[in-house]
């Protein structure tokens, strides 16, 4: 075993300075359901609050523990890590936002790795954490490659989507990163696996999606509404259709952007097809609006 | 002609009222200046438009000589060194009043001019040139001037005023306390529309042109003392300037962003237009895919058209093919 204080290797005998830094092998408790019984500490992440050597006490489970009216004794559970109760409170808000549109973990970890960055650079420091929480949910999303519209932001936060917008921008000058764009193909298995669109529909419209964006059919037009918009035509070659007040709830586009996106790709219609298409309804005799 | 940019063709009485042009700074090093008949000029401005027209004078000059000098031609080339001294010297004594420089100008691009047909790219190497802009291909200039759309102006009129009565006797004067604690009143020639606080300040928006920002404020100061109040007009000054234009070509702004990263934003979800911000002037431009321009930030002219000067080759790189 290396000493650390000597410098070389030691046995364990030769020197009374050795310190086993090891994790602690005895356990005392009885349930053999804990997942890591040599834990002594909280597994709280030290990476991101201030070292986590906070000790918590928990409610008495004793006759002692209570005083003669029911109250328990010792009340003190809270005022631990006081310098990032902001940080602490933040990182539980992005965890509950990012369950409700069940984000995995590395999206909540890249978030919480922003939101630390941010909050200490306290170049941000007048604006909402829940905003800037938010900001930060949706860069991560960006930056993992599988984004999330605004709206969708929006859906599981109490922020406007114009707030989320400006701390969005805010955000990426204070860390001077920059995003990609966004994509078409990015939003498409999400968007047809919420309408249940099976997977050729899917194929088809990212087909015509692509297509349309490098035909120049749509020039200015969010990825957003082209994609509404080509998810309506698939659909509607389909045997699977799907109205376009559907689409535009799961999308979050309003029907009559869709219409409009639809209007500039319908001309091309059998351009956009990709070759190996089972036409339900053949492309003449699509939906015009 | 390129002698004429490499140094800063207006003299100080040229500078606008509001303020002196970024000094030191030569309206852009185009071939062909601005005001090249295709652009409508501003109404009635007195200072700014004068640089426009001295450079038409310059370039109608130009196009005599160039007819002359295919007589004069082995003329030129010999006198061609020894104007070359005296222009740089020239050059740096002509801070003088406007009305000398074109005619120095005429006579030194006589002299040092080449062969006509070839035009050179940069000037003789005696020649001074210090480019402080960013390095841009010596191409033509666009020859498309931007039309300023908005001027806000604050002046203040130097004593405290009384919202209720201004409200209640002018015309054309509303005021709600409750929603925002100043008078605004509109006038119809130029038409603007004017904040006026209590404390005395006021804010003219809505106007076309410098001259016409300050003649608006002036008409809203005289209505205030009109009604009664003694107020003078300290401290004009124009705060922001917007001008708008078309490039006549489409733009591919995914390209845009992806070159000039540190530059742009361009987020289709929030704002259909890329938010440029220029750092030198300081303009932030908002560029559309079917070509039209609007900048703003500016407090001098001369900074909108230096702002477009500087993104019309970044665009032109960037112009749709289909």
């Amino acid at each position: 075993m290396y000493c650390k204080f000597i410098g070389k290797c030691s046995e364990s005998t030769s020197c009374d300075r050795v310190i086993d830094v090891g994790s602690e092998w005895r356990t005392f408790s009885n349930d053999k359901a804990t997942k890591d019984p040599s834990r002594v500490g909280d597994s709280q992440n030290p990476l991101l609050s201030d070292g986590d050597l906070s000790t918590m006490i928990g409610k008495g489970t004793g006759a002692a523990s209570f005083d003669e009216f029911g109250n328990s004794k010792y009340q003190n559970r809270r005022t631990m890590s006081s310098s990032d109760r902001a940080m602490m409170n933040a990182f539980k808000e992005i965890t509950t936002m990012a369950d409700r549109i069940n984000l995995p973990r590395n999206i909540v970890d890249r978030t919480n790795n922003l939101f630390k960055q941010v909050y200490e650079q306290k170049s941000l420091k007048g604006r909402a954490n829940d905003a800037i929480a938010s900001a930060c949910l949706y860069i991560a999303c960006r930056q993992e490659g599988v984004p999330r519209t605004f709206k969708e932001i929006c859906a599981v936060s109490r922020i406007s989507k114009k707030e989320i917008g400006r701390c969005f921008k805010l955000i990426l000058k204070a860390l001077e990163t920059s995003v990609d764009l966004i994509t078409t193909g990015d939003f498409m298995s999400r968007f047809c696996s919420n309408l249940c669109l099976p997977k050729q529909v899917q194929m088809a419209a990212t087909h015509i999606a692509r297509k349309a964006v490098e035909l120049d059919l749509v020039p200015g037009r969010s990825p957003i509404s082209v994609a509404a918009a080509a998810i309506y035509m698939a659909s509607q070659a389909s045997a699977e259709k799907r109205t376009q007040k559907e689409i535009g709830d799961i999308a979050g586009v309003a029907d009559v952007t869709i219409r409009q996106s639809y209007r500039l790709i319908y001309p091309r219609a059998p351009d956009l097809f990709p070759t190996d298409f089972k036409f339900d309804t053949p492309v003449d005799k699509l939906p015009q609006l | 002609m390129d002698q004429n940019n490499s140094l800063p063709p207006y003299a100080q009485g040229l500078a606008s009222p509001q303020g002196a042009m970024t000094p030191g700074i030569p309206i852009f090093s185009p071939m062909m200046p601005y005001g090249t008949g295709l652009t409508p000029q501003p109404i009635q401005n007195t200072n700014s438009l004068s640089i426009l027209e001295e450079q038409q004078r310059q370039q109608q000059q130009q196009q005599q000589q160039q007819q002359q000098q295919q007589q004069q031609q082995q003329q030129q080339q010999q006198q061609a060194a020894v104007a070359a001294v005296q222009q740089s010297t020239s050059q740096q004594a002509t801070q003088g009043p406007s009305g000398q420089t074109p005619q120095l100008f005429h006579s030194q691009t006589l002299t040092t001019a080449p062969l006509p047909g070839t035009t050179p790219l940069y000037p003789s190497p005696m020649t001074p040139m210090t480019p402080i802009t960013p390095a841009t291909p010596a191409s033509e200039s666009s020859g498309i001037v931007p039309q300023l759309q908005n001027i806000v102006s604050t002046v203040n009129l130097g004593c405290k005023l009384d919202l209720k009565t201004i409200a209640l006797r002018a015309r054309n004067a509303e005021y709600n306390p409750k929603r925002f604690a100043a008078v605004i009143m509109r006038i119809r020639e130029p038409r603007t529309t004017a904040l006026i606080f209590s404390s005395g300040k006021m804010v003219c928006t809505g106007a076309k042109s410098e001259e016409q920002s300050r003649l608006a404020a002036r008409k809203y100061a005289r209505v205030v003392q009109k009604l009664g109040f003694p107020a003078k007009f300290l401290d004009f000054k124009i705060q922001n300037m917007v001008g708008s234009c078309d490039v006549k070509f489409p733009i591919r702004l995914e390209g845009l962003v992806l070159t000039h990263q540190q530059f742009s934003s361009y987020e289709p979800e929030l704002f259909p237009g890329l938010i440029y911000r220029m750092i030198k002037p300081r303009i932030v431009l908002l560029i559309f895919v079917s070509g039209k321009v609007v900048l703003t930030g500016a407090k001098v002219r001369a900074e909108i058209y230096e702002a477009f000067e500087n993104i019309y080759p970044i665009l032109k790189g960037f112009r749709k093919t289909t």
